[in-house]
C-alpha cells in the first residue's frame, strides 16, 4: 500500500483556454508548500495526486497544502492494486481507525474511472458497505447525511480515502499580478493581504515606522506578521519606511484636527511610488468602513484622492469580530496584539476631522512641501524579503 | 556605548567568561560522578558555596544553588508554603518584583495574602506592616532593594519587627538587586535570593541561603542534588562563573560601590538642574549605590529610551521584565507616582564599570533630546 494525498482544485475549472496557465500556478504552489518533503506531484483529469511523502509526514503535508490558495480539499488516501479483497481489506482498516469503535452513520461513495474494472460503482457501493456492516457492527448505513464518508476510486490503482480536508480556497498565487499592501503592526492589515492574495495576487508590502516613536520590536512585528502571511502569499517584498520627519513635519504646520488623514493620504502616495517600482498595479489597506476617523466614507474619499491606482479594501464591510476571527484562523492575531506602538497612534489627535472635504485637505497639504522628505523617506527605505 | 541598564543585566566579566569556557570545555565533569576529574568538579562547586556562603554570613549547607534570581524567589515562597502546617497569613510588599508578587497573588484562594504598602520613596512602611502583623502570619517576603527605585529597606529593623510582633513568621528577603550593593547579614532573615548576572557573573545561574532549621520543602524533585532540595545536574560552569565574579567584587567592594555612588550622584546632579525632572524614590544620597529614577515631565518613557537608543546609551522604563507589558507601573503607582511623572519615568542603573564622565555625556545628550522632544508633545 502507498499513501497518497489527493488535492482538488475549485474554480480553476470555470476557467477556459486560460486554465493550463492557472494549474500549473497551482502545482507551484503546492511545490513552494511542500518543499522538502520528496514530494511528487502529479496532475490528471481534473486532479492533482501528490506521491513520496513519507507515512509520518501525511498530517504534516496535507496541513501545508490547505494553506495553497486555489486547493479546495485534500484527502490523505491508500493506494491499493485493484483487488478486490485488498481493497475491503485496506477499507476495513481505515474505518477501524476512524471510528475506534464508536457508533457511526457512514456510505460508501465510489468511482469507477477505469471501466476494465469488473465491478460497476453501484455494485461497489453496496458490496463494500456490505463487507463493512457486517465487521463493524458499531457502523450503520445513512445515504442522507452519512458521518463517515468511504471513498474508494477504481483508476490505475484503487485509492480509497475516509476523511476530506477543506483546503484555503481562492486562486492559485501569483495568477492576478501584484498589488501592495499598506502594513501596519495591527489586526487589519494582515488580513486585507491574505484576502488578497487568496485572489490569486502576490504581494510587495509597506510600512511605515517613527522612530524613536516606535520601537525596534515593532518593526520586528511587521516582519514577523508579513512572515505568517507570507505561509499563504508566498514570498513578500517588504518595505520599512523611515516616516518621522514626515509626521513631525504635518504635526508642526498642518490643523491639529487633520494631521491622521494627512499623514494617511502621505502613507498612500508614498505606498503607490513603492508599489510603482516593484511592478504592482493596485494598493491594499485593511481598512473597514467606519472603523475610526480616518475610515469613514469621506475620509476614504480624501485618501484615494491622494493616488491614482486602484485601492483594495477588502475589509470594507467586515465588522471586528469578523476581522479578528480571520486573523485568529491564519494565525496573525496572536502576533498582532502585541502591545507595541506603530506609528498611526503616536499622534493622535484628541478630535480628529471625521468628515473632511478633499479640497479641504489638498489645502491644508499644500501648506508643506513634502516631496522632499517624500524622496529622502523613499531612499532611506529598506527592503526585505520575506517568506 | 554607554550602558545604563545593569538592573536588567550586567556585562559578564571576562575573568568569569573564562571561567564558565574552562568548565564547558575542561573541568566539565559531572559532580555527582565517580571518578578523580569529577571529583574535582565537585571540589570546585564546594569551593565557591563556602565562599558565597562568607560573603552572606552564613553556612555552606544553607546555600542552595538555583537557576537565578526568579526560580529562588519561587522555591522561596513555594518551598516555605509547601512545607507549612495550616494556611495562615502571608505578606508581601506592594513593590515586590513579580517572581514573588505573582507567586503570592497565585496563593490568593488559599492564604490570606495581604500587601504591605511603602513610603512615598518606595520603602517598606514597617508601621503600616506591623498593623498587619498577626499571630497567624506565616511568611513575609521583601525585597532588599527595589529595582526601579533604589530604595533600600532596613532587614535589620524588619526582622527585629517580626520577632516582636510575630516571632513564628518566616521572612524571605529578595536580594536581587541588593546583594553586594548595600550590606547584608545573613542571620536577618530566613531566607534569601540572589541572581549571578546582576553581579557581572553569567546568566542561568543563582542561590537561595536557607536558614538551617527552616522547615523547607525545595523545589525541582529528581536525582537529590543539593541536598535533594534542588535536583538537576549542577550547572557547574555557571557557579564556577558566578563565583569569579563574586571574589572580583568582594575584593574591590568599597571602590565599586563608590563608583556606582559617584555616577548617580553625578547623573542626578546634572540631570536636576535641566527643566522639569524630577527624582522618583529616595533622595540620590540615600538610596542604593547604583539606580536612580527620574521623571521628565512632557515626553514619555519610551520615546525618550528610543531616543538615547539612537545615541547608543541604553536605559529602561521600568524592569525589563515589564517593558512588554503596557499601562500602568504598579511600583510607581504604589508610591503615589502618577500621570505625567510615571508616564516621562526612567530607569537609569549603573556599574562599577561605568565612568562619571559618562554621566555628563547622558544629561547632555538627554537635554537636546528634550528640547526636540518637548516640542511634539501629544496634544
Amino acid at each position: 500500500m502507498e499513501h497518497i494525498i489527493l488535492v482538488r482544485y475549485g474554480e480553476i475549472h470555470l476557467k477556459g483556454l486560460n486554465r493550463p496557465f492557472f494549474e500549473r500556478k497551482l502545482i507551484e504552489g503546492i511545490h513552494n508548500a511542500l518543499s522538502g518533503f520528496g514530494a511528487k506531484v502529479r496532475r490528471e483529469q481534473g486532479r492533482i495526486y501528490v506521491l513520496g511523502v513519507s507515512d509520518d509526514r501525511v498530517e504534516e503535508a496535507c496541513d501545508n497544502l490547505t494553506r495553497v490558495f486555489g486547493v479546495h480539499s485534500v484527502s490523505p488516501a491508500a493506494a491499493v492494486e485493484k483487488d478486490w479483497n485488498v481493497i475491503v481489506e485496506t477499507a476495513a482498516r481505515m474505518v477501524e481507525a476512524e471510528t475506534q469503535g464508536d457508533k457511526m452513520t457512514f456510505k460508501v461513495f465510489s468511482r469507477r474511472a477505469d471501466k476494465r474494472f469488473p465491478m460497476t460503482s453501484e455494485d461497489i457501493n453496496h458490496e463494500l458497505g456490505h463487507e463493512l456492516l457486517v465487521r463493524f457492527p458499531n457502523l450503520s448505513v445513512d445515504v442522507r447525511t452519512p458521518e463517515l464518508k468511504v471513498c474508494v476510486e477504481i483508476r490505475d490503482k484503487a485509492f480509497l480515502y475516509v476523511r476530506e480536508i477543506m483546503g484555503a480556497g481562492g486562486m492559485p498565487t501569483g495568477t492576478a499580478g501584484r498589488a501592495a499592501l499598506l502594513i501596519s503592526g495591527g489586526i487589519d492589515s494582515p488580513v486585507a493581504g491574505y484576502l488578497m492574495a487568496k485572489r490569486g495576487l502576490e504581494l510587495s508590502a509597506v510600512h511605515f515606522y517613527s522612530y524613536p516613536y516606535t520601537s525596534e520590536r515593532a518593526r520586528d512585528k511587521v516582519i514577523d506578521l508579513a512572515r505568517l502571511v507570507s505561509r499563504y502569499a508566498g514570498p513578500i517584498r517588504l518595505h520599512l519606511v523611515p516616516f518621522t520627519d514626515i509626521q513631525l513635519a504635518i504635526y508642526e504646520q498642518c490643523p491639529p484636527k487633520e494631521t491622521t488623514i494627512l499623514m494617511r493620504r502621505l502613507m498612500m502616495r508614498i505606498a503607490e511610488m513603492i508599489a510603482e517600482k516593484d511592478g504592482a498595479l493596485a494598493l491594499i489597506t485593511g481598512e473597514a468602513l467606519g472603523q475610526v476617523a480616518s475610515q469613514t466614507l469621506e475620509s476614504l474619499c480624501v485618501t484615494d484622492d491622494a493616488v491614482h491606482m486602484p485601492v483594495f479594501r477588502p475589509l470594507i464591510g467586515f465588522d471586528k469580530e469578523d476581522i479578528v476571527a480571520i486573523a485568529k484562523r491564519i494565525n496573525t492575531f496572536e502576533t498582532s496584539i502585541l502591545p507595541y506602538e506603530d506609528c498611526c497612534t503616536v499622534f493622535v489627535p484628541q478630535h480628529p476631522v471625521t468628515k473632511p472635504e478633499v479640497k479641504k485637505l489638498r489645502e491644508s497639504e499644500a501648506l508643506v512641501d513634502f516631496s522632499e522628505m517624500i524622496e529622502k523617506a523613499i531612499a532611506a527605505t529598506e527592503l526585505i524579503e520575506v517568506s | 556605548m554607554i550602558y545604563l541598564d545593569n538592573s536588567a543585566t550586567t556585562r559578564t566579566l571576562p575573568e568569569a567568561a573564562a571561567a564558565v569556557q574552562y568548565y564547558m570545555t575542561e573541568g566539565f565533569f559531572n559532580p555527582a560522578a565517580a571518578y578523580s576529574p569529577a571529583v574535582e568538579s565537585e571540589r570546585a562547586v564546594n569551593g565557591a558555596r563556602a565562599r558565597l556562603a562568607a560573603a552572606m554570613h552564613v553556612t555552606a549547607d544553607e546555600i542552595l544553588y538555583t537557576s537565578g534570581g526568579t526560580e529562588s524567589n519561587n522555591m522561596a515562597i513555594l518551598g516555605t508554603l509547601g512545607a507549612m502546617r495550616g494556611k495562615g497569613r502571608i505578606i508581601v510588599s506592594a513593590v515586590e518584583h513579580p517572581s514573588v508578587y505573582e507567586v503570592m497573588r497565585a496563593k490568593g484562594k488559599e492564604y490570606e495574602v495581604l500587601e504591605a504598602p511603602v513610603d512615598r520613596e518606595g520603602a517598606l512602611d514597617l508601621h503600616a506592616l506591623e498593623g498587619r502583623l498577626n499571630a497567624n502570619t506565616q511568611l513575609v517576603s521583601c525585597m532588599q532593594v527595589n529595582n526601579e527605585t533604589g530604595a533600600v529597606n532596613d532587614i535589620a529593623a524588619l526582622s527585629k519587627l517580626l520577632k516582636k510582633a510575630a516571632p513564628q513568621a518566616l521572612l524571605h528577603v529578595d536580594g536581587v538587586q541588593g546583594f553586594l550593593k548595600v550590606p547584608f547579614e545573613g542571620r536577618n532573615c530566613d531566607l534569601y535570593s540572589i541572581s549571578g548576572h546582576k553581579f557581572h557573573g553569567p546568566k542561568g545561574v543563582g542561590a537561595l541561603y536557607v536558614k538551617k532549621g527552616t522547615r523547607f520543602l525545595g523545589g525541582q524533585i529528581g536525582g537529590g542534588q543539593e541536598k535533594n532540595l534542588r535536583s538537576g545536574t549542577t550547572n557547574t560552569p555557571g557557579i564556577m562563573g558566578m563565583d569569579v565574579a563574586l571574589q572580583y567584587y568582594l575584593s574591590n567592594l568599597d571602590a565599586m560601590r563608590g563608583n556606582m555612588r559617584e555616577c548617580k550622584m553625578r547623573l542626578a546632579k546634572n540631570l536636576l538642574s535641566l527643566q522639569d525632572v524630577f527624582i522618583n524614590g529616595p533622595a540620590p544620597e540615600a538610596g542604593a549605590p547604583h539606580i536612580l529614577n527620574a521623571s521628565f515631565l512632557g515626553v514619555r518613557g519610551e520615546v525618550l529610551l528610543h531616543a538615547l537608543e539612537e545615541k547608543h546609551i541604553y536605559v529602561s522604563t521600568g524592569s525589563a521584565c515589564s517593558a512588554h507589558k503596557k499601562g500602568k507601573n504598579r511600583i510607581l503607582n504604589a508610591m503615589g507616582v502618577v500621570g505625567d511623572r510615571q508616564e516621562g519615568a526612567i530607569r537609569f542603573s549603573f556599574s562599577a564599570f561605568n565612568m562619571p564622565e559618562e554621566m555628563d555625556e547622558t544629561a547632555e545628550v538627554i537635554a537636546g533630546i528634550l528640547a526636540l522632544l518637548r516640542r511634539f508633545k501629544r496634544r
